[in-house]
């Protein structure tokens, strides 16, 4: 799923004329050639302040190791993808690039990244956790490295709480004290009745990209998207459940009304600004938020119902199918997952590892490190069942259709039955079943 | 063959940025595509989609409405300035700068700067709603409201624009004209009528024009501000195209929805040149 970096629309929409500046055009196959020209990697990425820290950083000790070049190219990330489809539909694409796991699957199954078998031994797969290396997969074959992961939690505003009368010594810290989707609607509700009508108990980081995030609700209620197979298995008891619970976010007014999944106001924005008391928000925007937050504030767990579950974020890194040297960018991409890189730049930009070496308290993370305990141990609620749908190459059409029926469930009026039977077809669709 | 060399830079650049890609866009709105990878030949079935497309109609009367509201209050309020600019009015250098600048700031600002303001939980507009009393406007979460912020927002763009043809139109009235007008003792609506309206024709009809395919090709304002929402309200031909084009990567249906607005602001212009070609030719 898509980890939305909020970055000026204004640069987003300029850049809709504007091409990727930077970006040389490597037009030859082959590889392995030891010429001086192939001895340089382009790398496009998006990334937040932090990121790009990061990345710079990693660059450099990569060229100081293998004495190659890489020409990094931060662009934001609402012209990422535009960029890079029209890249390759005109054979002019980067060597190496970021994709979120949904994305990766549109462009591995039309043959456009770099088969990665023969670059990994199996000793190197085995040190990935399993789900995230399916997570980057298409028919049995890696196309990526798992960069790193980012999951939701719930991030609260401690004064606000305190003033609707919410004792918050007793909040919920780690899976097992989670609060269940019931006593979730009971914090809401003290919250509604106690906030003035502009104001609102949470936000869900389900705008535009994130729509796919919906999903953690309805694995919380113990539902499936699609089988195996692609066939739709969301209208059932555990879709309706998941569905209507969400849509009494609206009807209550517990969420803002412009916060629906087509619309463009986010839901760290909306914390931030104290429109609402509580937001579900990924790690990734932790330092953004204790840099601007005005308040006191901490992490909770995500409410859980016939289970605990969260939204698999993060990104992967891509070599592309022309790529001038792929030895290079192979290396390059080993190089940026291996252990030390990985755990600079996740401690750097408060991401999860996606080596097992990693999982726990292996990374030190430079911003409000008290609160990634929350965010690690929400993590592991991600089941590797739940990773197989997410990261299906026709889940970024089933986000669009999924993004048009949630809203008209929300704030149209349409019901929980239409709702769900849309879905299906939709998925039906999507995946051919 | 002196013409021709005169003509030719122009031509190259038309033929290579206009020509050749509406040439592509077409054979592309005959496939399906994402982009890259192999796109599949699919005749008709792009244009077929659409006819059955509610979205494609619902964003198709957006613009009409789009179009039909801003267009006339363009025209009418760029006369009014220019009317009042033309005058002896204090200041008036810095009163016309000040109209124009919208013009020459890029749309993709002007937009950020109206969704400062008519963000819907603390913007502006609604701190000052509130502030006098009155209920908060639901401008990013309702759909009348949504439309009517990026019209006001588009009519504040063009109206610079405006203003400064009619001001250029009202310059070129010779002045002795008003003068007879009132000896014979017209008043001022009067004049307004009868010289002012009637000799602007040209001036009215380039701008009519414009405007019109101005509007029917709105994108920037809105795609800043709404994103084409909330639910749709506010979705036009060019959001929709780009959004399927660009968003769900069905390049070959948005490249199908660009020839239909290129179809029918060519059929607009066709029809208004025919019905206004005497107008055109009175100044």
């Amino acid at each position: 799923m898509v980890s939305t970096r909020r970055i000026a629309g204004v640069a987003a929409v300029a850049a809709l004329t504007t091409a990727v500046a930077g970006c040389a055009g490597f037009t030859g196959g082959g590889g392995g050639g030891g010429d001086a020209s192939d001895d340089t990697l382009t790398f496009t990425t998006w990334a937040s302040e932090s990121e790009q820290a990061a990345f710079e950083d990693l660059v450099a000790q990569f060229e100081e190791e293998s004495g190659a070049t890489v020409e990094l190219n931060v662009v934001p990330y609402e012209q990422m993808f535009t960029n890079i489809d029209a890249q390759l539909g005109s054979g002019d694409a980067p060597d190496v690039f970021r994709v979120d796991y949904g994305n990766l699957g549109v462009y591995s199954s039309q043959e456009q990244l770099l088969d990665l078998s023969s670059y990994f031994s199996q000793d190197e797969v085995d040190a990935f956790t399993p789900a995230m290396w399916e997570a980057v997969s298409y028919d049995g074959a890696p196309y990526g490295v798992p960069h790193q992961t980012d999951v939701s939690a719930l991030l609260v505003n401690l004064d606000m709480l305190e003033a609707a009368g919410i004792d918050t010594s007793t909040l919920p810290t780690t899976q097992d004290d989670a609060w269940t989707w019931d006593e979730f609607a009971e914090v809401a509700t003290q919250l509604r009745s106690s906030l003035p009508a502009e104001q609102y108990p949470f936000v869900v980081n389900w705008q535009q990209g994130g729509v796919l995030r919906w999903l953690s609700w309805l694995f919380q209620a113990g539902g499936t998207l699609m089988d195996e197979d692609g066939a739709p298995q969301i209208d059932s008891a555990e879709g309706a459940a998941a569905l209507d619970f969400t849509r009494s976010f609206y009807d209550q007014q517990w969420v803002p009304p412009a916060s629906t999944p087509t619309g463009t106001v986010y839901a760290d924005s909306l914390f931030s600004e104290q429109t609402t008391a509580m937001a579900f928000v990924g790690s990734f925007l932790v330092p953004d938020l204790d840099y601007f937050n005005e308040f006191e504030w901490t992490a909770l767990p995500m409410p859980r119902d016939e289970r605990g579950a969260t939204d698999l974020g993060g990104n992967a890194l891509v070599a592309t199918a022309d790529a001038a040297n792929p030895d290079l960018a192979a290396e390059f991409l080993r190089f940026m997952a291996s252990e030390d890189a990985m755990s600079s730049f996740c401690g750097a930009t408060n991401e999860l590892p996606t080596l097992t070496a990693l999982e726990g308290d292996a990374v030190e993370f430079a911003i409000r490190p008290d609160l990634m305990p929350v965010f690690v141990d929400q993590a592991t609620t991600i089941e590797p069942d739940d990773v197989r749908q997410l990261t299906s190459p026709a889940i970024a059409e089933i986000g669009v259709a999924m993004s048009t029926e949630l809203e008209a469930a929300f704030v149209q009026g349409q019901s929980t039955e239409d709702t769900l039977a849309n879905l299906s077809a939709a998925i039906s669709d999507a995946t051919g079943q | 063959m002196v013409g021709w060399a005169f003509l030719a830079p122009n031509l190259v650049l038309m033929i290579g940025f206009l020509f050749v890609p509406i040439v592509l866009a077409v054979q592309l709105s005959f496939q399906e595509t994402r982009g890259f990878g192999d796109p599949q030949w699919v005749g008709l079935a792009n244009y077929r989609t659409m006819v059955e497309d509610p979205d494609f109609w619902r964003s198709l009367a957006n613009t009409i409405l789009f179009t039909a509201v801003t267009v006339p209050i363009e025209l009418a309020a760029g006369l009014g300035l220019a009317v009042l600019m033309n005058s002896a009015l204090p200041a008036r250098g810095l009163l016309r700068t000040l109209l124009v600048l919208p013009m020459v700031v890029s749309g993709v600002a002007s937009a950020m700067i109206a969704v400062i303001l008519f963000y819907e939980s603390n913007g502006l507009v609604n701190k000052v709603l509130e502030t006098l009393g009155l209920d908060r406007v639901g401008w990013q979460s309702e759909g009348a409201p949504a439309m009517v912020s990026v019209i006001l927002v588009a009519i504040w763009l063009r109206l610079g624009f405006n203003m400064v043809i009619y001001l250029a139109g009202l310059q070129s009235i010779e002045p002795e004209l008003y003068e007879a007008a009132r000896i014979d003792g017209a008043s001022r609506w009067q004049q307004l009528r009868s010289i002012t309206v009637p000799l602007l024709g040209p001036s009215t009809f380039f701008l009519l024009i414009m405007n019109v395919i101005a509007s029917f090709q709105v994108f920037d304002v809105i795609f800043v501000m709404t994103g084409g929402g909330p639910s749709g309200a506010t979705s036009v031909l060019v959001t929709y195209a780009y959004r399927n084009g660009f968003q769900i990567r069905e390049q070959g249906y948005g490249a199908a929805l660009g020839i239909v607005i290129l179809l029918i602001t060519l059929v607009f212009t066709f029809v208004q040149w025919r019905t206004s070609r005497t107008r055109d030719l009175a100044g």
